[in-house]
């Protein structure tokens, strides 16, 4: 028979053969929902065992190693202060100029990352995918542990700096409502990494797309300028401060900064889009779970 | 044809049922495309946007195994005729184009070519490889020793996998998935892998896990082994089932099939090919759920 001759061959005899199936189950078939989020607890080291190991290896082939966690977000920080502080002054009008810089660029870098490495989780692990049988929601998730515990360090840079540079500010108990907003801002992360982590084993071509929706999303999120002097349209101002991103933001601003209880709005609106995003991810990601790894 | 006299009962709970299985892939082809394609209008769009000429591979024609506790079944055949498509969609690894594999638990399969991750030190791999297969981390530390001497690696096993050479890290992934004892094990080459040493080694715990298991699937090149270590062998070539029976049988006609190939007699050995498919009994699943006594 050659490859292309369309039709099936028939088979000259054919002996049906009665089987009791009641003990089998189909190979590689999708659990029910309840019984994935089960598995997923139930490989809870293997996500925490990769997120860990992961983070030791990832700048090992740099010669400043760790270093680069916090050296990368304060050249960041540099260079748009430079442009957008000194050079084009969309400074004007904000109180502690670059402390409300670092705290976007911090913020912001931080699901950037989470989001396009989940996203990407399935992709690079391939290999893994293929080796072993084990809920492949694990691959995400353990991307997502593994940013946050990268996070930390960034965080306590951005306070530091925060402390440290003029105009120097002072620790006040609001600081520990940065911990909450940030753990919202990771679920929201992680379902949105669940999302693109599904369309991209699909549709790889997403992941050239996934940098400029990024960066379209910096510039929406106020991190070098404050929304009020650009837009002056009431319903469109109250329309793009739905963004989550940008609430986490204010939030983590309001309460290291400027010493305010951050509005409950926003933390509606965070809380919103993370819950929204982790159910939707989750049970998209899930519908998905057969098709992962193969071709 | 009067099927229901003729219907065999399986008693018990067979291991694997292959059902009505069939794998296709669409493929680009560098052959020029067909002329009639796109002979109407070949915008420059439709030129930029369409893929390469797509070819459809018959990898594996509609085939159904049922193999019952205790069997080990060889899979013979020559390059390019199925042989390791099946092991892929028994195991779980690629999905069938149509029809589907039940199985009694998980199969296990015992590949030598697929890489972890990179990045990690070889001990971090065999952590994050018995994790990912289910285990707990107590088990884990209870079997690392074994697993690290089975793969021969004590001096390297800190080094990152991406130091190791294809031997290294194939011997390691062996000993990875030999950790478990697997009720269904499917083996594809393993036993060709790495020095003389090792080989010993790998074929020992290979016996081990082959006396444990409820069924065994085996692909090899060497017939010899497959006469020695299988109860039923099955003859695929370029994707059909051919013959399905005794060792001895069975090898003697593919070795007959393929000395005639040698010697370039194409004729009498598609005589062989035709003569054996006219003997083959297909068979077809019938499911039941029931544990009906037959009437």
């Amino acid at each position: 028979m050659s490859a292309d001759s369309a039709i099936d061959p028939e088979p000259v005899a054919v002996q049906p053969l009665s089987v009791d199936m009641r003990r089998l189950t189909r190979v590689g078939s999708r659990p029910s929902f309840l019984d994935y989020l089960v598995k997923l607890w139930d490989f809870r080291q293997f996500i925490f065992y990769d997120a860990r190991a992961r983070v030791q290896s990832g700048t090992r082939r740099d010669r400043l190693g760790s270093a680069w966690l916090l050296l990368n977000p304060i050249f960041n920080g540099l260079t748009y202060f430079l442009i957008f502080g000194l050079l084009l002054n969309t400074s004007r009008g904000i109180e502690n100029f670059v402390g409300y810089l670092v705290v976007g660029i911090f913020v912001f870098q931080f699901s950037s990352g989470a989001i396009t490495s989940g996203a990407r989780s399935i992709r690079s692990s391939k290999s893994v995918v293929q080796a072993f049988n084990f809920p492949r929601a694990a691959l995400p998730i353990g991307a997502n542990v593994r940013e946050l515990l990268r996070a930390v360090p960034l965080i306590l840079a951005m306070l530091l700096i925060v402390v440290v540079l003029p105009p120097a500010e002072k620790i006040t108990w609001l600081w520990v409502l940065v911990l909450p907003a940030i753990l919202l801002q990771s679920l929201f992360n992680l379902g949105v990494g669940l999302i693109l982590a599904r369309i991209i084993s699909r549709v790889h071509d997403v992941t050239h797309l996934m940098p400029f929706g990024l960066r379209a999303w910096m510039y929406c999120s106020a991190i070098f300028y404050s929304y009020d002097r650009f837009v002056t349209n009431p319903a469109m101002l109250a329309a793009i401060k739905l963004n989550p991103l940008f609430n986490v933001i204010d939030i983590v601003r309001d309460c290291v900064l400027y010493a305010r209880v951050p509005q409950w709005q926003s933390w509606a609106i965070l809380a919103a889009w993370a819950l929204g995003a982790l159910a939707v991810g989750l049970v998209y990601f899930w519908k998905g779970e057969e098709s992962y790894g193969r071709g | 044809m009067d099927a229901d006299d003729q219907e065999i009962f399986i008693e018990g709970h067979p291991c694997v049922v292959v059902d009505s299985v069939e794998m296709r892939y669409r493929v680009a082809s560098t052959a020029a495309a067909a002329p009639e394609a796109d002979v109407a209008k070949p915008s420059l769009l439709r030129r930029a946007v369409s893929k390469p000429n797509m070819v459809t591979v018959h990898a594996l024609n509609r085939l159904s195994l049922v193999v019952e506790r205790g069997e080990s079944v060889g899979i013979i055949g020559r390059n390019g005729s199925g042989k390791s498509t099946l092991m892929k969609i028994i195991s779980g690894q690629s999905k069938p184009s149509k029809g589907a594999v039940y199985a009694s638990s998980t199969p296990i399969m015992l590949g030598v070519n697929a890489a972890l991750v990179p990045d990690l030190s070889g001990d971090q791999n065999v952590i994050l490889g018995c994790l990912a297969m289910g285990m707990s981390r107590a088990e884990v530390d209870e079997k690392f020793n074994s697993i690290v001497e089975l793969s021969g690696l004590e001096k390297s096993i800190h080094l990152p996998m991406k130091s190791y050479s294809s031997g290294m890290a194939s011997r390691l992934r062996f000993a990875i998935a030999a950790s478990v004892d697997p009720e269904i094990l499917l083996v594809d080459e393993a036993l060709n892998t790495g020095d003389a040493q090792f080989g010993d080694r790998s074929k020992l715990r290979m016996d081990e896990l082959r006396e444990q298991a409820g069924c065994v699937f085996l692909v090899s090149h060497s017939l010899e082994t497959i006469k020695d270590m299988c109860t039923r062998v099955v003859w695929l070539d370029k994707g059909d089932l051919i013959m399905d029976g005794e060792p001895e049988v069975t090898v003697k006609a593919y070795q007959a099939f393929t000395r005639h190939l040698a010697k370039g007699n194409n004729i009498s050995a598609t005589k062989i090919l035709d003569e054996a498919k006219a003997n083959l009994v297909a068979t077809e699943i019938r499911g039941r759920s029931s544990r009906r006594s037959r009437g």
